[in-house]
């Protein structure tokens, strides 16, 4: 996936003010400011609910006009540098504050709404109203700002790191095993070029099965046949040492399993077990399904004593229990265990075709 | 004369090719291939070429190793070390200015390696060695033997003795003398041999049990041979103890 680099990455990140869901939070947040601020006036001679009323009404006004402007500046703001921004933020919070202020100074000096109401409802001081106001409003308004960008920072850092865990699960093929492959292709070309030819093709398969970001899921059968791709290659270095024995026969082909389920497994079991054994050995795949459950079981002889067990196998393991956990939530396990001189990892998970896919096959 | 070369690669494909292009430089000889370390340092004994092309990354006994016993003969060759992908490797062979080349090999390169390649010195291959994070201890102990090279493996060790000079190793086919000390050995191979005295490291699988004679003076017993060493007073409790002799 490329990444956005044109834009300044450092951008404001205000919420959705033309959302349903923004607009109720500031309704909220405006209720409960207002209610901060009349229990702080508590003692100032005015009755306790009718400040929090009036105090509500007004903050009511001016959160709703913020959302406003904030709705309709949001493409502008995206758009700009994160100062510049923040200040065409503010200033217009700033902007409707001074105009309900003055509309409620305006409605003070009228004689609308009658000599009870206007001394219940406008404030005492109306001399000091605007700047408290103005004041009160440039705190808070940057107090948010700041929040925001913290929030979006926050967020954006999240995405990046599993965006980057994703690419680095997925461009997880072992350099070691690349270069040998290219050794051996080299080494193919002149003695054997219809073999070469084949292992050129068998790599760039394996590949494209590596690099593939869209379609996060894809039949067995085509994870089946990734993995026994990934044996020819590793057959034509490894020759007599590497025995694959393949009892899946059973297995329903046409189930959709996230894409490299079996094949780092595979890749594990030859790297692990094989590889360092002077007399190579047997890996066993096998499948079975148990009503709706597929079981599939890879397992492998133990590297002879002294070679412990690598770091890079439980990656590879956590890996796949994750994606299976994303595929099937809570109804998949993934289980790795030493038994006797073997090795064995086993998979389950539930059989789910996809009715489009199937019928189209 | 040719330069003599002898090839060492545990992958077929690779020794095929390696031999195709040493074949096609003109001047040089291949006098033997060999698929692993062990293999590879008998053959280095006998044959006597002038360079190693030695994989790093094999099964059984890896190149590191292989290399550090071949620096133990009369006329030790020179290595060049070959390496598809091994970061680590790199690095230490850049540090210690030894030879090596990247798989797939190419003919010029080769060429240029033949030609510099050079013997290395035993506390080379040590540093080597040391910073290996995957595999830093040997499989194999090594003695010199007239002009040739024995390798014992490790696994079959009864125990390591130190005389003044020398170490001795005595296994299944008798007794050899190596040149490597306990404290190297005792550090090697932690948890696999255990000092039970100044001068003696024994093999853990060996231990049968411990006992005292008259004299007050403890001794090791081991299995599979009628053979006793002296305990030291200070580490026979904590050898009883741990092992539960």
């Amino acid at each position: 996936m490329p990444e956005p680099t044109g834009r300044d990455l450092r951008s404001l990140n205000l919420p959705d003010f033309c959302a349903a869901r923004a607009v109720l939070a500031v309704v909220l947040i405006v209720t409960l400011t207002a209610l901060v601020l009349a229990i702080a006036r508590q003692h100032g001679g005015v009755a306790f609910w009718l400040d929090l009323g009036r105090t509500a009404l007004f903050l009511l006004w001016v959160g709703m006009g913020s959302a406003a402007a904030l709705c309709l500046l949001r493409l502008r703001l995206a758009s700009m540098p994160l100062g510049l921004a923040s200040a065409l933020a503010l200033g217009s919070v700033l902007v409707v504050i001074a105009v309900v202020s003055l509309g409620v100074l305006w409605l003070g000096s009228s004689a609308l709404l009658g000599p009870r109401a206007t001394n219940l409802l406008l404030p005492s001081a109306p001399q000091n109203f605007f700047a408290e106001n103005i004041g009160m409003g440039a705190i808070i308004g940057s107090l948010a700002l700041r929040y925001f960008y913290v929030t979006g920072e926050w967020r954006r850092n999240v995405e990046l790191q599993a965006r980057a865990r994703v690419r680095a699960l997925q461009a997880r093929i072992r350099p070691h095993f690349l270069f040998n492959s290219m050794n051996t292709i080299a080494a193919l070309t002149r003695s054997d070029p219809a073999r070469a030819e084949e292992a050129v093709e068998d790599l760039a398969d394996l590949f494209r099965a590596n690099l593939n970001e869209k379609r996060s899921s894809i039949t067995l059968k085509e994870e089946l046949e990734v993995a026994r791709i990934y044996q020819r290659i590793e057959q034509l270095r490894l020759g007599e040492r590497l025995q694959v024995i393949w009892d899946v026969a059973d297995l329903p082909m046409r189930a959709m399993v996230p894409g490299l389920l079996m094949q780092p497994l595979l890749e594990n079991a030859i790297y692990h077990g094989v590889e360092p054994r002077p007399a190579g050995g047997t890996v066993t795949v096998s499948g079975t399904q148990d009503g709706e459950l597929i079981e599939l079981t890879v397992r492998n002889p133990l590297p002879d004593a002294g070679n412990a067990a690598h770091s890079g196998n439980r990656v590879a393991l956590e890996n796949i229990r994750e994606r299976m956990n994303l595929t099937y939530p809570g109804r998949s396990s993934v289980e790795a265990n030493r038994v006797g001189d073997e090795y064995i990892v086993r998979l389950r998970f539930p059989h789910i075709e996809d009715s489009q896919r199937s019928s189209s096959l | 004369m040719n330069q003599r070369v002898l090839i060492v690669d545990d992958e077929p494909p690779a020794r095929e090719r390696l031999r195709r292009l040493v074949g096609e430089l003109g001047g040089i000889e291949v006098s033997a291939e060999a698929s692993g370390g062990e293999q590879a340092v008998r053959l280095a004994g006998e044959l006597r070429p002038d360079v190693v092309l030695l994989d790093v990354r094999m099964p059984g006994m890896n190149g590191l190793e292989a290399a550090r016993h071949m620096a133990l003969l009369p006329e030790p060759p020179a290595v060049v070390f070959t390496t598809a992908y091994d970061a680590y490797a790199v690095e230490a062979f850049d540090a210690q200015a030894v030879g090596y080349l990247l798989k797939p090999v190419r003919a010029e390169k080769l060429k240029a390696a033949l030609q510099h390649a050079s013997r290395l010195a035993g506390r080379q291959l040590q540093r080597l060695a040391a910073r290996d994070p995957q595999q830093a201890a040997r499989t194999h102990v090594a003695a010199r033997l007239g002009d040739q090279v024995r390798l014992i493996p490790v696994a079959d060790v009864y125990y390591f003795a130190a005389d003044q000079k020398y170490t001795t190793v005595r296994h299944p086919g008798g007794s050899d003398l190596i040149e490597d000390s306990l404290r190297t050995l005792e550090n090697e191979f932690p948890g696999q041999f255990v000092r039970v005295h100044r001068n003696a490291l024994v093999s853990v699988d060996r231990l049968a049990a411990i006992e005292r004679d008259a004299e007050g003076q403890y001794h090791v017993v081991l299995r599979d041979i009628n053979e006793r060493l002296a305990v030291s007073r200070r580490l026979a409790g904590e050898l009883k103890e741990r092992f539960r002799l």
